[in-house]
């Protein structure tokens, strides 16, 4: 009897708990569901959520910036959330099947074509010129963010492929810093040369596990990596002959793979064990810090050159800044992406730490240290060499770096030949293509 | 360890008793046992210590200045120095370490407390309450245990943003509120199996309904399988990332596990003298908690035995 009563009572108070839940589903869900009346973003009172990824010194940085921003606009309010960076792309992945996206997101270039093409982005088409003020951006920038005749990202800074020497490491060693560009030959010739002199340094890495080095050799040679329509732009043939080009080093003077793999997950040259590395010019401060006393400053040069006065480099956007196509206040968001990207006082508060300012007013704001204003004159100084820009990467472009990463570790490593890697290579990225 | 320690406190005990009166036979007999003694906890200390070495490793390393790491990849630093900590305990982006490990507590005692509570009246009600569909719902329930925490994530994720409930720790906390820990349920089920229902019985001539049977007769008798699961709970939300990396989005409400990996930026500065350091300081809870807690998991574990 007692016990009969007790169990109605609780199913009762059970089934009001349940449909409460329901009906607060369906209630924030409309509400969530009706669009923005547009209205003035200078006015209106808003909230918006941004997200980046970074380390403690970026988020110092974006506080700052932040705070900048909401003292021009009282009426807006930003939150903001920061993660690693592939945590980051976790996070946005669950939220963009889920439908909540940040408003205003710090992008990544090698995921502006998926979520482009799954409509996650806001065209930004109708505030350039008005909202996003872009006469301090050149069109060659402006055109990074255009996927598929849609801009969807403003980037808000540039970075170029080039090479970094240690010069402080050479004088103790008492060896020669490479001077920059020639051939890629002139440069393998080098490294067994300088090697061959040393004992526990080297001249450099096998450059032929990075697929940029293999990507300015197509460039030099007037094709991409991947074509608009995400094609691969070589065959077996190139990219055979292209690891061919490393056998002269891997067995002679580059850092023997297995030495590398001991001192993972910095590199020979974070570890002040080789003169040079070919890298994003960006990379400086993470080497600086890693290499830590006494190299307190290093050479910035050009890569070695497949085909001479070939346009092969690029600036490559470091990042970009996205807007949510599910935002309910575009204007606002629209407003906080021209401060972040143009703004003076975001130039000073950041400097490079983003990459080179892509927007002239936010570079003339930037307070450029010796490595920065090294960059800087870096960038100017490969005019020269500077072509258009790849299509924006294919989807799963990231995975692909990564496997050609992994397998130039292994032929650093002489587990398996060049004509092995060259097979696998494509087994692998045909599996990414064709997903 | 507790085992190892108590060996050769055995043996002395043993050789003093008996002493005085032996002969040279089972001298010898003896020392040959001894022998093998020492040579078997040789190699268990040796066998320890590699298995110990990576955690003896961070330790050590949580003494390197950063841009050691990748230089000398050995145990023992060349430049000591106390800096890691000193930055780490400053936090990041303005939020105290202190922070993150408060909330880390926070989001670990609140899941133990609500995870103990709801499994233990749900696993009365199925072990003990013969309500409709007993079976099926039971059979439900276990078959959330074979649901990967990925299947589920997406809908789940779309529930709590149309709720506004982003950013706290309701979505985090909730289902253990719910009883939805099927591996819990299930283990105080088999645990409450276990127990005599002559004494359900007995309270019930006594006059006892559900409630107080399941407070003063019940609850007792389960404690042991209470304590497995409070450890176990507590060391997976602590541990847990997912659910944190998605649900809260303020630095200041991070709990350690996503605060950790702030301090290693793969597209910047790595501070692998901060990751380390914040790594050891994040392990020290759970070891202590663990340390505490396993005295009571090996008497449960033992008096389930004699329950049997």
């Amino acid at each position: 009897m007692f016990t009969t009563r007790k169990r109605s009572v609780f199913g009762g108070a059970a089934i009001i708990a349940s449909a409460a839940l329901v009906l607060g589903a369906c209630a924030s869900g409309d509400n969530g569901a009706t669009p923005g009346e547009p209205v003035d973003p200078t006015v209106e009172e808003v909230t918006l959520n941004f997200a980046f990824w970074g380390n403690d010194v970026r988020a110092g940085f974006y506080n700052e910036a932040l705070d900048a921003f909401m003292d021009e606009y009282p009426n807006i309010t930003v939150n903001s959330t920061f993660l690693g960076f592939p945590e980051f792309w976790e996070a946005r992945q669950i939220e963009a099947a889920g439908g909540g996206l940040p408003d205003v997101m710090q992008f990544d270039y090698s995921y502006m074509r998926q979520y482009s093409e799954n409509g996650l982005l806001l065209d930004l088409g109708p505030y350039l010129g008005d909202i996003i003020d872009t006469s301090g951006i050149s069109d060659e920038i402006l055109s990074i963010g255009v996927v598929g005749g849609v801009t969807t990202g403003i980037a808000t800074s540039t970075n170029a492929w080039g090479m970094y020497t240690n010069p402080i490491l050479a004088e103790q060693l008492g060896v020669e810093s490479y001077p920059g560009g020639g051939s890629w030959d002139d440069y393998n010739d080098w490294i067994n040369e300088v090697s061959g002199q040393l004992d526990g340094h080297w001249g450099g890495t096998d450059w032929t596990g990075r697929i940029q080095n293999f990507e300015i050799q197509l460039r030099a040679e007037g094709g991409n990596l991947f074509t608009e329509d995400g094609q691969p732009g070589f065959d077996e043939a190139r990219l055979l002959e292209f690891w061919q080009q490393g056998e002269a080093i891997r067995n002679g003077g580059a850092i023997p793979g297995q030495r590398l793999e001991e001192i993972a997950p910095v590199s020979g040259f974070d570890a002040a064990l080789t003169l040079t590395e070919l890298t994003w010019d960006n990379f400086g401060a993470g080497y600086l810090g890693n290499l830590g006393e006494p190299y307190t400053s290093l050479g910035l040069v050009e890569p070695p050159v497949h085909v001479e006065g070939a346009r092969d480099l690029y600036l490559k956007p470091s990042m970009l800044h996205t807007i949510s196509a599910g935002t309910d206040h575009p204007e606002a968001a629209a407003l906080l992406v021209n401060f972040l990207v143009n703004s003076p006082e975001v130039g000073s508060i950041f400097g490079t730490n983003r990459g080179l300012p892509a927007s002239q007013t936010q570079l003339a704001g930037a307070n450029l240290g010796e490595l920065d204003a090294q960059i800087r004159d870096y960038e100017a100084s490969i005019a020269d060499r500077l072509g258009d820009a790849p299509p924006v990467p294919i989807v799963g472009y990231g995975s692909i770096e990564e496997t050609f990463r992994q397998i130039g570790a292994e032929l650093g490593l002489g587990t398996i030949t060049p004509e092995q890697a060259v097979e696998r290579f494509f087994t692998e990225m045909n599996v990414i293509l064709n997903n | 360890m507790t085992a190892v320690m108590r060996e050769p406190l055995d043996t002395t005990s043993l050789r003093t008793a008996t002493g005085p009166n032996l002969n040279i036979e089972r001298g010898n007999h003896r020392l040959r046992r001894r022998i093998v003694r020492i040579i078997w906890g040789v190699v268990l200390v040796v066998l320890t210590a590699i298995i110990l070495y990576p955690l003896v490793w961070l330790f050590v390393s949580t003494f390197k200045p950063s841009s050691e790491f990748g230089q000398n990849p050995g145990l023992i630093p060349n430049n000591p120095t106390i800096d890691n900590y000193i930055k780490v305990v400053d936090g990041i982006a303005g939020v105290p370490l202190w922070r993150f490990f408060a909330n880390s507590i926070f989001i670990a005692v609140m899941a133990v407390i609500g995870t103990l509570f709801s499994s233990a009246l749900a696993a009365y009600a199925f072990a003990r309450i013969r309500f409709k569909f007993v079976g099926v719902f039971f059979a439900a329930m276990i078959g959330t245990l074979l649901l990967p925490f990925h299947v589920i994530i997406i809908p789940q994720y779309i529930i709590f943003q149309r709720l506004d409930l982003i950013d706290t720790y309701v979505p985090l906390l909730i289902g253990k509120f719910l009883a939805t820990e099927a591996f819990f349920v299930f283990l105080i089920v088999q645990f409450i199996r276990g127990i005599p229902r002559e004494m359900d019985e007995a309270a019930r001539i006594d006059g006892a309904g559900h409630a107080r049977t399941f407070v003063s007769i019940i609850l007792p008798l389960i404690k042991p399988a209470l304590i497995t699961s409070a450890i176990f709970s507590f060391i997976w939300t602590w541990n847990d990332f997912l659910g944190p990396l998605l649900y809260v989005n303020s630095p200041e409400k991070y709990p350690l596990p996503v605060a950790l990996r702030l301090y290693n930026d793969t597209t910047s500065t790595s501070d692998y003298g901060a990751t380390v350091a914040v790594s050891f300081l994040a392990l020290v809870p759970i070891l202590l908690f663990f340390i505490v807690f396993q005295r009571f998991l090996v008497d449960g574990v033992a008096t389930q035995g004699l329950k049997g």
